[in-house]
C-alpha cells in the first residue's frame, strides 16, 4: 500500500495528466458520433443566449444579400400563386382538395452562430423543442440544402450542417436519378461531394444534385448543388463527384426547419420491414 | 493588483475574446485564430504543474462548450500545460527565473519569448488540427492549417502583449 501511494505521488502530475486526457478525448469522441446531451453544446441555456445576444448586434452585416435572397424566393413563390395563374378551363373549380395533404411544414428559424472553416461546422439557431423542433429533422434555406438537427434545447437547437465529416444526406442527380450520400472533404466550404455513384452512368457538368427524400428529413427535389467535376475512383466501380453548393453556408441566417408529419409513420412501417426481414 | 483577481479578470477576458470575437473570425484555407494558449502561458512561474492543468483543463472546457468542439480545446490546452514546465527548464535563463517577474514579451526578451511561446503554440495547434481531422492521409493539410493558424495566433499574442503589458521600469545605475 504505501508503495501504492508513493508510486501516485511520484507520477501523480503524469496520472493527473492522462486522467484529464482520457476524460476530454472520451468527451470529444463519444460526442462526435452519439450526442447524447446539449449540455456542452451551443444549445445550451448560456451559450445559445450569449449567441442570440451577440447575433443580435452583427446580423446586420449580410442583411442586404439575404434581403434579397429572400425576396427571389418570394418571388419564385408568388408566381405560383392560384391568383397569378390564368385558367383554361372553367368547367372544374375544386376548392375542397382532398386528392393533397400537407406532408412537410416549415419553421422559420435564424442562425445565431455558425463555423465554417472546421472539419466539422455547426449552425445554433433560434429555435428548439418548444417549438417543436426535434433531432433528425432537415434544414434547408430559402436556396438549397443547410444540414440536419443534431442537439436540441427548450429554445435553441445545433444543426450538423453539409459541412461536416459524414453529414450523410441523401441525394440524387436530378435528370438520371441516379443516388448517392453527399460527404464534404473539409478544405473549401463552397465544394461537397457526392458519393456512390455508379461510373457506368455518365455525368454531365452543371446537372442539378437535389435531395433524394428518401429518409423523410426533407422532400424530394430540394436542390443541394450542381456538379463541377468527376473522377473515377481508382479501384473502384464508382465516381468521386465535386459538387457546388447551392447555398453559400458563410453569409446564411435565415432558415426553415422541415417538419415532415409522416416520418413517424415512415420509420415505424421501416422498422417494422427490417425486424420481420430478420426474424 | 492582487494577483489571483488579476489572473481570474484575465481567465474571462481571453475566454470572451476568443469565444465571441476570434471564433467568429474565419480568414479562409482552414486557419484558425486562437489565442487562449497565451492565458495559461503567462500564468506565474512557480504555478504548480497540477494546478496549471487544472486551469487549463477548465478554460478549454469553456471555450469548448461555447463552439461545439467538445474537448478538442481542452485537450490540446491541456497537453500545453503539461510541457509548460518542461520548456521552461529547456530554456531557462543562466540565473534561473525572477519569480515576481511575469514571463511576457517584455521582462524575458523577444528571442526567449519566441522559442519558448513558439514551441508551445505550435504543439497545441498541431494537437488541435491532428485531433480534430484525425485522418492520416490528411496530414499534410494538418500541417499546413498548424503553421498558418499558428503563425496567425503568434502575431496577435505578441500584438496583444503590445497593447495591454506595459514596459517594466528599469533602475539602472
Amino acid at each position: 500500500m504505501r508503495n501504492f501511494l508513493a508510486f501516485i505521488r511520484r507520477f501523480r502530475v503524469l496520472l493527473l495528466f492522462v486522467l484529464l486526457q482520457g476524460l476530454a478525448l472520451s468527451m470529444y469522441f463519444t460526442f462526435l458520433t452519439f450526442p447524447r446531451s446539449q449540455y456542452m453544446t451551443t444549445a445550451s441555456y448560456i451559450s445559445g443566449h450569449a449567441f442570440e445576444f451577440t447575433n443580435n448586434i452583427t446580423q446586420y452585416l449580410h442583411l442586404k444579400k439575404n434581403n434579397t435572397a429572400l425576396q427571389k424566393e418570394n418571388v419564385r413563390l408568388r408566381s405560383k400563386l392560384p391568383q397569378n395563374l390564368l385558367q383554361l378551363d372553367r368547367e372544374y373549380i375544386t376548392i375542397n382538395d382532398t386528392l393533397h395533404r400537407i406532408q412537410y411544414e416549415y419553421l422559420p428559424a435564424r442562425v445565431i452562430n455558425s463555423t465554417h472553416s472546421k472539419r466539422n461546422n455547426y449552425f445554433t439557431i433560434d429555435i428548439g423543442s418548444s417549438q417543436r423542433v426535434e433531432r433528425g429533422m432537415g434544414v434547408i434555406s430559402s436556396k438549397g440544402v443547410i444540414g440536419v438537427i443534431q442537439n436540441v434545447s427548450e429554445n435553441f437547437a445545433v444543426v450538423r450542417t453539409c459541412l461536416t465529416e459524414k453529414v450523410r444526406i441523401a441525394a440524387m442527380i436530378e435528370s438520371t436519378g441516379e443516388h448517392g450520400f453527399i460527404d464534404w472533404k473539409g478544405e473549401n466550404s463552397k465544394y461537397g461531394t457526392l458519393s456512390g455513384i455508379s461510373n457506368d452512368s455518365k455525368i454531365k457538368k452543371w446537372d442539378a444534385v437535389v435531395t433524394r427524400g428518401s429518409a423523410g428529413m426533407f422532400p424530394q427535389g430540394i436542390p443541394i448543388g450542381k456538379i463541377v467535376s468527376s473522377i473515377i475512383i481508382e479501384g473502384k466501380p464508382l465516381w468521386d463527384i465535386t459538387l457546388l453548393f447551392a447555398e453559400n453556408f458563410r453569409t446564411v441566417q435565415r432558415v426553415y426547419v422541415v417538419k415532415n408529419q409522416l416520418s413517424r409513420e415512415q420509420a415505424q412501417l421501416e422498422a417494422h420491414h427490417q425486424s420481420t426481414n430478420t426474424q | 493588483m492582487n494577483l489571483t483577481v488579476k489572473n481570474i479578470v484575465r481567465f474571462v477576458l481571453f475566454f470572451v475574446l476568443q469565444v465571441l470575437v476570434l471564433n467568429q473570425i474565419e480568414i479562409g484555407t482552414g486557419a484558425q485564430i486562437m489565442i487562449y494558449p497565451l492565458f495559461i502561458f503567462l500564468l506565474p512561474v512557480e504555478l504548480n504543474v497540477i494546478f496549471l492543468m487544472a486551469i487549463g483543463f477548465a478554460l478549454g472546457i469553456c471555450i469548448d462548450a461555447m463552439s461545439n468542439t467538445y474537448g478538442l480545446h481542452a485537450s490540446s490546452l491541456l497537453t500545453m500545460a503539461y510541457l509548460r514546465p518542461a520548456i521552461f527548464r529547456i530554456f531557462a535563463p543562466r540565473d534561473g527565473y525572477d519569480a515576481l517577474l511575469e514571463t511576457n514579451l517584455y521582462t524575458m526578451g523577444s528571442k526567449w519569448f519566441v522559442k519558448t511561446f513558439g514551441i508551445l503554440l505550435l504543439v497545441h495547434h498541431f494537437w488541435f488540427f491532428m485531433l480534430e481531422m484525425f485522418k492520416l492521409n490528411e496530414v499534410l493539410y494538418v500541417f499546413q492549417k498548424t503553421g498558418l493558424s499558428a503563425l496567425i495566433s503568434f502575431l496577435i499574442s505578441v500584438f496583444l502583449q503590445f497593447l495591454f503589458l506595459r514596459k517594466p521600469k528599469r533602475n539602472e545605475a
